[in-house]
């Protein structure tokens, strides 16, 4: 029996729960990443790379 | 919810510090030195598979030996010493602070080196666990876990010193990597030593199968994937000079990435006797890959909208969407060959090193490409000496690409599609394995010639990098300056990811939640593996002898071109027996299914041809096979049987739980020599010299012909 069980892991709810959970996860921190209320957050957050080397005003001055 | 707030002015005394570029600089030199060592093997051994003399006649020099060393060159060598490059160039700047620790730098990188040069110095010699790209044996495996931890506390430290409050979205693809691979690493390394040099995995049969490719599938998700998307978040806007395209993909993109990738290793053990729910499991989440894999290419592609033109000009850029094209069809095949009815074809094919090719070249080679092109410029100072040169080596290498992928792809169905034909009376149209072999030698060719012109594409690179670092200046430290870290850079109505990321240890944990929800759905069952494996009495542990011909085997890297499953398929057991069973592997520490058929199945070889066959067959397999690419083991013939070494390998097994008697285990030289001196007797028959009893050659033989004995001959799980 539990040797059945485990090789089948035939409990049809368990798959079908799951991916209801998945679905459900994804499609809230999908609409939840996208208000756009956070634009402003994420615009600054994007532009990281482009503001990270901040020569110190001694070497602008040299330049 | 009120809105999130940017914090506009930030307070504190400014202070000054500089970067580690030298420790940038010296993982650069390394990447460009082992991958064109990777690449030379990798050329090597297309043609040895073209023809099989350019194996040489020597034990080292054979394929079994050497393409080990490819594989883990060309991974951790060449794209490890890669990422180290990018991730220490790019983690400092985007959280404004040097490196935590100088000194650890330097142990990180010299450590290292000396683990590849121990791989180097160790798979030729047939040291090696069997496990695909695990291959380096325990003590190896101890310093990649020290170097690994001191890694990992360099990239922490420096989180921890930062001046900028936000993790951006390349240093979260950098936790993810060093958090799982430690976990994969671990995991999949534990094992029980025999000696310095030999150990055997502490999983067996199905379980070990399991974890093996839970570790070897994560292998490519997290060392070729996820670092290097990071350096993708990171590189692709640094070169276009514009931020990437959707932050808010990004976030999308990453959680998805991280939580689905490492359910999806199962897909490559379909059709075997994985249980059934295992192998849907992993066939449906590699699908579901499709959606953030695609969704991150889409996004450093677009990150390039406005500046295509610099792509047809700016070597790094051309590389760089290059490199993200062939991401996108490489994440597109994989889904698809884990689908079970193209899985049925594909696999054990040479569709699949066809698709690897198209991650490892196409996308890994092509990025580290684009990021060094514009890398290295910046670390000397100077601009890149050609972009003439660059653009011969971008054509060459997609070129050569593109032949390897495509004839790839016809020997492939053409060979799946060989072993499969039936005729109307349910017999085989090639009933020999060689004939389905032959066909595809021309493709082998074509995939040999496409690889050397990617070996010429890489030294053009590196002479084109010398020659830029040649001409480079030696400037005193640039130093930079940053507001301290301080309360002033807290938003406390910031949303709740903006807030996750100025907690980078939080972040780190969610990451670890995330790959092992995953990990113990897959890994639990196999852990109660004895509880669902169904125990065939027929099934008895290897004999001394046996278990010592077993080594050779995995010495010699036979699980390379050989399986040892077959598949409940028709075409399958009308070629090579019974369909496989989990029964009959639960002593196979480690299991030794394989991925690849170069050349037949071998789990129902034993007792199939005499003794005689065998002995010919290792010493020069065209004298029994015409047209075989098999390489001779000639060396076999001469290496005396080490009878002293069986007692403890029977006792580490039995620490294992195969249930070897201690009477077994007192008296293993003498069973040993025993059945070698049947075997050999039998030879002698046929005039082969007496002597020949105290050889590998023996023990091997009694190997195979062990294989598939007890199952093929129980009636035990016959339908």
């Amino acid at each position: 029996m539990k040797q059945e069980i485990l090789k089948n892991f035939d409990v049809p709810i368990l798959p079908i729960t799951a991916l209801i959970l998945f679905v459900v996860c994804f499609a809230l921190y999908a609409w939840w990443t996208f208000r756009a209320e956070n634009r402003p957050a994420y615009e600054a957050a994007s532009k990281l790379p482009l503001e990270d080397e901040k020569l110190s005003r001694q070497q602008k001055a040299n330049l | 919810m009120s809105s999130p707030k940017i914090p506009t002015a930030r307070s504190g005394r400014v202070e000054s510090f500089s970067y580690d570029d030298e420790i940038v600089k010296l993982f650069v030199i390394a990447t460009m030195i082992w991958g064109v060592i990777a690449l030379l093997l990798g050329v090597t051994i297309a043609f040895q598979l073209a023809d099989w003399r350019v194996n040489l006649g020597l034990p080292w020099t054979t394929f079994g030996r050497l393409r080990p060393l490819h594989t883990n060159a060309a991974i951790f060598a060449f794209c490890g010493n890669a990422i180290f490059a990018g991730v220490y160039y790019s983690h400092q700047r985007l959280l404004r602070a040097r490196l935590f620790n100088d000194v650890l730098s330097r142990i990180h990188f010299w450590g290292w080196q000396l683990i590849i040069v121990s791989a180097a110095l160790t798979l030729p010699f047939g040291i090696t666990t069997g496990k695909e790209y695990a291959e380096l044996e325990w003590p190896i495996d101890i310093a990649i876990t020290l170097i690994w931890v001191i890694f990992a506390v360099n990239f922490f430290g420096t989180i921890v010193r930062r001046r900028e409050r936000h993790i951006y979205v390349a240093i979260w693809f950098y936790i993810a990597t060093i958090i799982t691979v430690a976990v994969l690493h671990i995991v999949n390394s534990l094992e029980i030593p025999v000696s310095l040099f030999k150990s055997y995995s502490l999983y067996a049969g199905v379980q070990d199968a399991l974890v093996q490719w839970w570790y070897g599938h994560n292998a490519v998700a997290f060392f070729l994937t996820t670092p290097f998307l990071g350096l993708m978040y990171y590189f692709i806007p640094k070169a276009a000079n514009r931020p990437v395209y959707s932050y808010r993909l990004s976030i999308i993109h990453f959680w998805s990435l991280v939580f689905i990738y490492i359910w999806a290793g199962p897909h490559h053990l379909l059709y075997t006797t994985l249980p059934e729910w295992a192998q849907t499991l992993g066939m449906v989440f590699s699908i579901m890959l499709w959606m953030p894999s695609w969704g991150g290419m889409i996004n450093g592609l677009m990150t390039l909208r406005g500046v295509w033109d610099k792509v047809r000009t700016e070597p790094s850029l051309r590389f760089m969407a290059t490199a993200l094209t062939f991401y996108g069809m490489a994440t597109f095949e994989g889904p698809l060959l884990s689908i079970k009815s193209v899985n049925a074809i594909a696999h054990f094919t040479d569709w699949i090193p066809g698709h690897v090719h198209s991650g490892t070249i196409g996308w890994n080679y092509m990025l580290i490409a684009g990021i060094f092109f514009y890398l290295v410029p910046k670390l000397w100072d100077t601009e890149l000496h050609s972009k003439k040169m660059a653009h011969q080596q971008f054509w060459l290498a997609t070129i050569g690409l593109v032949l390897y992928i495509i004839s790839m792809w016809v020997a492939g169905v053409t060979q799946s599609l060989m072993w499969r034909a039936m005729d109307d009376a349910g017999n085989l149209v090639y009933p020999n394995f060689i004939e389905t072999v032959v066909k595809i030698v021309p493709m082998y060719w074509i995939r040999a010639v496409g690889g050397t012109m990617i070996l010429i594409s890489f030294i053009l690179m590196m002479i084109n990098l010398y020659k830029t670092a040649k001409a480079g200046k030696k400037l005193a430290p640039v130093v930079y300056e940053s507001l301290p870290l301080d309360d002033s850079s807290l938003e406390p109505h910031a949303s709740v990811h903006r807030k996750l990321e100025g907690w980078p240890m939080i972040f780190a944990v969610l990451s670890l939640i995330a790959i092992l929800v995953g990990s113990g759905i897959e890994i639990i069952p196999s852990l109660v593996a004895d509880k669902y494996v169904v125990k065939v009495s027929t099934v008895k542990p290897y004999s001394p002898l046996e278990l010592y011909g077993r080594d050779i085997y995995i010495k010699e890297g036979c699980y390379l071109c050989h399986s040892q499953t077959v598949r409940p398929m028709a075409h399958e057991v009308v070629r090579y027996g019974k369909a496989s069973n989990a029964a009959e592997f639960v002593y196979d520490h480690p299991f030794q299914w394989g991925s690849k058929r170069t050349g037949p199945d071998l789990a129902r070889i034993g007792g199939k041809y005499p003794n005689m066959w065998h002995y010919k067959h290792f010493y020069d397999p065209r004298e029994v096979t015409q047209g075989s690419l098999m390489p001779q083991y000639t060396w076999l013939f001469n290496s005396k049987i080490d009878y002293k070494t069986l007692p403890k390998k029977l006792s580490v097994m039995k620490q294992l739980g195969v249930p070897y008697s201690e009477s077994e285990i007192t008296n293993a030289v003498a069973m040993a020599q025993a059945q070698a001196k049947t075997i050999s007797d039998d030879l002698a028959q046929s005039g082969v010299p007496v002597k020949v009893a105290e050889m590998d050659i023996i023990a091997l033989i009694a190997y195979m012909q062990r294989l598939g004995v007890d199952y093929g001959s129980s009636q035990e799980g016959e339908e």
